[in-house]
């Protein structure tokens, strides 16, 4: 399943817990998807895009979306 | 209408590196301070609450209650541990105080407790992890600094807080902490060294960040009669709350406001009889420093955006109408989550008596505020001097 939202906030996790250990540091962003559900995602650049960049994922049952811009926000 | 509950004793430890003291160490030295404090026979004592959060994982110890009542030689009490992540003890202190208000008991000690030094720091850092939902949020890899980045960075996009002014809490907090002989960081610190301190989960930097904290701290709560027929230092509990909030980041209407402390707020205040403007001082859940500008500001102390500039303006330093956090807060006193709250009463207890370290002149109502989780759990505590 595609879907796309808006980027409510992101930020860089430096220091994560063991389970994400060899994943740091990486981008997690809090997007607002069309119909006002929230989903956590990650984000498939090493800087995080901007508060209202409009972002897509792939999502897949029990993985952690990773999400792309979808149009750069002017 | 229930009988009146008091703040009869308190009793800390210092907060910080504590090693070779154990968690029941640590509580019995808490306690016992707060029970000589308080000159209530430990004999009234119907129940002893230990708030405690991760005590389970970071010492292998847990069944806290009875281990700690039997070592102050409590007996034939009710005894059990209190967890709602870093509200516990103060969780406590709620249904402690409704015990008593129901007539169910006269006096209830609670202590709250926590060990959280000498792990490695990804081992505390999955530790505290717990207090998200891991099933939900957990896989994506949330800790709370990543929680707080994200209302940091959304606080700075919507309402202009800058850097500068984040950064500000740590060093007006510092300041406070230097002078707080409990406080775990004695040493103040600059706008410079906070800005340049590493990064740890953008834009949260290590100075915004709390310390790992050793650390106990306990209330002796009873009636009012009983405190006055054994003439503790009493303080009354004008409201005691306990609300949840969003148990995960994506049930927020939006993260820069945090549910549970404002419907904590308003029922204390509702409770109390008071407002915002009527508290002379507050002890807030600033675990990290953008926490304290949201904080302040959903507890109703400035409209909401306005909290940066509040910090930088000197609003809630040492002679403003509300002073925040002068026992240094959790940046700087520490945060042992579980001891937190309590510490917390202890700090405004100590202030309404007029006998704190950084007094806030005729402080008369005192207000406490602390989270669990994502702002999860909260409770908000407001106490009256006796005049």
């Amino acid at each position: 399943m595609n879907v796309q939202g808006t980027v409510q906030s992101h930020t860089v996790i430096r220091v994560p817990d063991k389970a994400h250990a060899a994943m740091a540091p990486f981008v997690l962003l809090l997007v607002e998807l069309a119909g006002g559900k929230r989903m956590l995602g990650h984000f498939d650049r090493a800087e995080p895009p901007a508060i209202g960049a409009r972002v897509t994922a792939d999502v897949v049952e029990k993985e952690t979306p990773v999400f792309r811009v979808l149009e750069e926000t002017p | 209408m229930g009988t009146r509950v008091v703040i009869a004793g308190v009793g800390s430890t210092k907060f910080g590196v504590l090693p070779g003291l154990s968690l029941q160490n640590m509580a019995a030295e808490a306690a016992r301070a707060a029970m000589t404090d308080s000159n209530i026979p430990p004999a009234r004592i119907g129940c002893v609450f230990v708030g405690n959060f991760v005590g389970g994982i970071m010492t292998g110890q847990e069944l806290l209650g009875p281990i700690v009542a039997a070592d102050l030689g409590l007996s034939n009490v009710a005894a059990v541990k209190i967890e709602a992540a870093c509200a516990s003890s103060s969780a406590a202190v709620r249904i402690g105080h409704d015990l008593i208000r129901a007539g169910a008991e006269d006096a209830v000690l609670v202590i709250g407790v926590e060990r959280l030094t000498g792990a490695p720091r990804d081992a505390l850092t999955t530790a505290m992890t717990a207090a998200i939902d891991q099933a939900n949020e957990g896989g994506a890899g949330l800790t709370f600094p990543g929680f707080w980045g994200m209302v940091m960075a959304r606080h700075m996009h919507l309402y202009g807080t800058t850097r500068e002014q984040v950064a500000a809490v740590t060093v007006k907090n510092r300041q406070f902490g230097a002078t707080n002989p409990l406080a775990q960081f004695q040493k103040t610190v600059t706008l410079g060294e906070v800005v340049a301190s590493p990064p740890i989960s953008d834009p949260i930097r290590r100075f915004d960040c709390c310390p790992a904290t050793d650390g106990a701290a306990a209330v002796v709560l009873a009636s009012e009669n009983l405190a006055r027929q054994h003439g503790s230092p009493a303080v009354r509990i004008a409201a005691s709350v306990l609300v949840n909030g969003p148990a995960r980041i994506t049930d927020y209407e939006d993260i820069v406001t945090h549910d549970g402390t404002v419907n904590a707020a308003r029922r204390a205040y509702e409770s109390a009889g008071v407002g915002p403007e009527d508290i002379d001082v507050a002890e807030l859940h600033d675990c990290f420093s953008i926490a304290e500008i949201v904080d302040s500001e959903d507890l109703g102390f400035f409209p909401k955006g306005e909290g940066g500039p509040a910090v930088t303006r000197e609003a809630s330093a040492r002679n403003s109408k509300v002073v925040i956090n002068p026992s240094g807060g959790l940046l700087s006193k520490g945060h042992p989550t579980g001891a937190t709250g309590c510490g917390q009463i202890y700090e405004v207890a100590m202030q309404l008596r007029g006998k704190h370290p950084n007094q806030v002149p005729n402080a008369r109502y005192g207000l406490t505020h602390n989270g669990g989780g994502t702002a999860a759990a909260v409770t908000v505590h407001i106490l009256e001097a006796f005049r």
